[in-house]
């Protein structure tokens, strides 16, 4: 803490501490601890909720795997764990802009394995994705490189070239 | 106002529409309602079995009944809708939150079972009947962790809840089997507890236990245990109308039929099949 500006009094209803913040509070904090990573609220069986997370985890792999069915077989059997580590933080945007950011994201880290590629590398060329809002169809023609891949897209057609050598 | 003697259904999933469309005695499915465009006209394939008599019911899941905030207006508009356009006999939707602070669960919550609770279950069904043209069975949920603070009992909840907003109880007997499983308690007490009068009809689905909690997964084979509860159940108010839910890894078709026949058989219902 600097400058001579004391701290404002903390809040005299605490909003997150079990028994007494409102049913909006309490149910906002237990979500945050579901999907966001937040701390297990008190009271709760830690072991539950844990088990509770994990399944949600699970579920969400499940769902995100098929809208991404090429990204989720390229990692074969790590893409539970890769998907779980990713998203025990990050609360669902809807299954398809998950896997994007994830596919983006790991494209980012080395290259993916070439049919996810040609998946990512197709939606990339076919929508615009801005990583915040629903992706939107592309009007004009496009044209996306991605590792050895490469699509071109005019009027909803898809023309894709891999270099599969990797 | 409980509807017709449906037997056994299921849950139409896009995945097994043909073997859906296949069973010469079905008479009622589910649809999850958030699949069905609101705009009409219905998926061809729900048309298909409206136009041969089957009933289809849409199951909503994402209202969020339970949640503090006042349900979404168009999410309540879509539902009924979808039942107007389906001509379904009842809807229903589940006792649980699925978001809160604008952020989704992505599954469905458990509430504190307190009378603050009580109170916004009940103001977020009323909303949802006041533009349903049809009847609503609530429905409660499995749940791997309770509240801190429960001020009632699942039974004392549920009654009031169903008293306060004359809704029908859509009753899950695989969700019954697995708290009172993850609870320790004995599942026969609620079901002597419970106003099986006001079930609209039953869910029966597959599970499994992982490190001693059981998980309601609907994508694992029913239990003998749950067939045993269905039948249970049956002995003491046998329900209007019971449902097999499977929501993926779908088994061939003779595995599934053999489930119909199973919950045909504990329940007292003819086969579908």
């Amino acid at each position: 803490m600097t400058g001579g500006t004391p701290a404002p009094a903390p809040d005299p209803t605490p909003l997150v501490t079990g028994h007494t913040g409102t049913l909006a509070d309490r149910q906002a904090a237990l979500v945050a601890t579901l999907v966001a990573g937040a701390p297990v609220p008190p009271g709760f069986d830690v072991r539950l909720v844990g088990a509770a997370r994990s399944a949600l985890l699970g579920k969400r792999a499940g769902d995100v795997a098929r809208s991404w069915p090429l990204l989720a077989a390229g990692l074969g059997e790590r893409w539970p764990a890769v998907f779980a580590r990713w998203a025990a933080t990050r609360p669902t945007q809807g299954s398809l802009r998950d896997g994007w950011d994830l596919a983006r994201e790991l494209a980012g880290e080395g290259p993916l394995p070439t049919p996810a590629a040609e998946e990512l590398a197709v939606r990339e060329v076919r929508w615009r994705y801005d990583g915040t809002a629903a992706p939107r169809r592309r009007g004009l023609p496009a044209v996306h490189r991605l590792g050895g891949v490469t699509v071109l897209q005019i009027a909803g057609r898809i023309r894709l070239w891999s270099r599969r050598d990797r | 106002m409980i509807p017709d003697d449906y037997g056994v259904g299921i849950g139409w999933r896009p995945e097994i529409a043909g073997f859906v469309a296949e069973l010469p005695g079905l008479r009622f499915v589910e649809v999850v309602a958030e699949s069905v465009p609101a705009t009409g006209p219905p998926p061809p394939a729900l048309a298909a079995l409206r136009d041969r008599g089957v009933a289809v019911v849409p199951h909503g899941v994402r209202l969020s009944l339970g949640g503090a905030e006042p349900v979404e207006p168009a999410r309540v508009s879509h539902f009924a809708r979808v039942a107007e356009l389906l001509d379904a006999p009842l809807a229903s939707e589940h006792i649980a939150f699925v978001r809160a602070g604008g952020v989704e669960a992505g599954h469905l919550l458990p509430l504190p079972r307190t009378r603050e609770a009580v109170d916004a279950v009940v103001a977020n069904v009323t909303r949802v009947q006041a533009e349903l043209t049809v009847p609503l069975a609530l429905e409660p949920i499995a749940a791997l962790f309770d509240w801190p603070d429960d001020e009632l009992d699942e039974a004392q909840f549920l009654g009031e809840i169903l008293d306060r907003t004359g809704a029908l109880l859509l009753l899950d007997i695989a969700n019954v089997y697995a708290n009172a499983h993850n609870r320790g308690t004995d599942p026969l007490d609620l079901l002597d507890r419970l106003p099986l009068d006001r079930i609209g009809y039953v869910h029966v689905a597959g599970g499994a236990a992982h490190d001693g909690i059981y998980h309601d997964t609907h994508t694992d084979p029913v239990p003998d245990a749950v067939l045993e509860l269905v039948a249970e159940l049956s002995a003491r108010h046998r329900p209007p109308a019971l449902l097999l839910e499977r929501d993926g890894h779908y088994p061939p078709a003779a595995a599934l039929r053999a489930e119909l026949d199973a919950i045909a058989a504990a329940s007292g219902h003819p086969r579908v099949t």
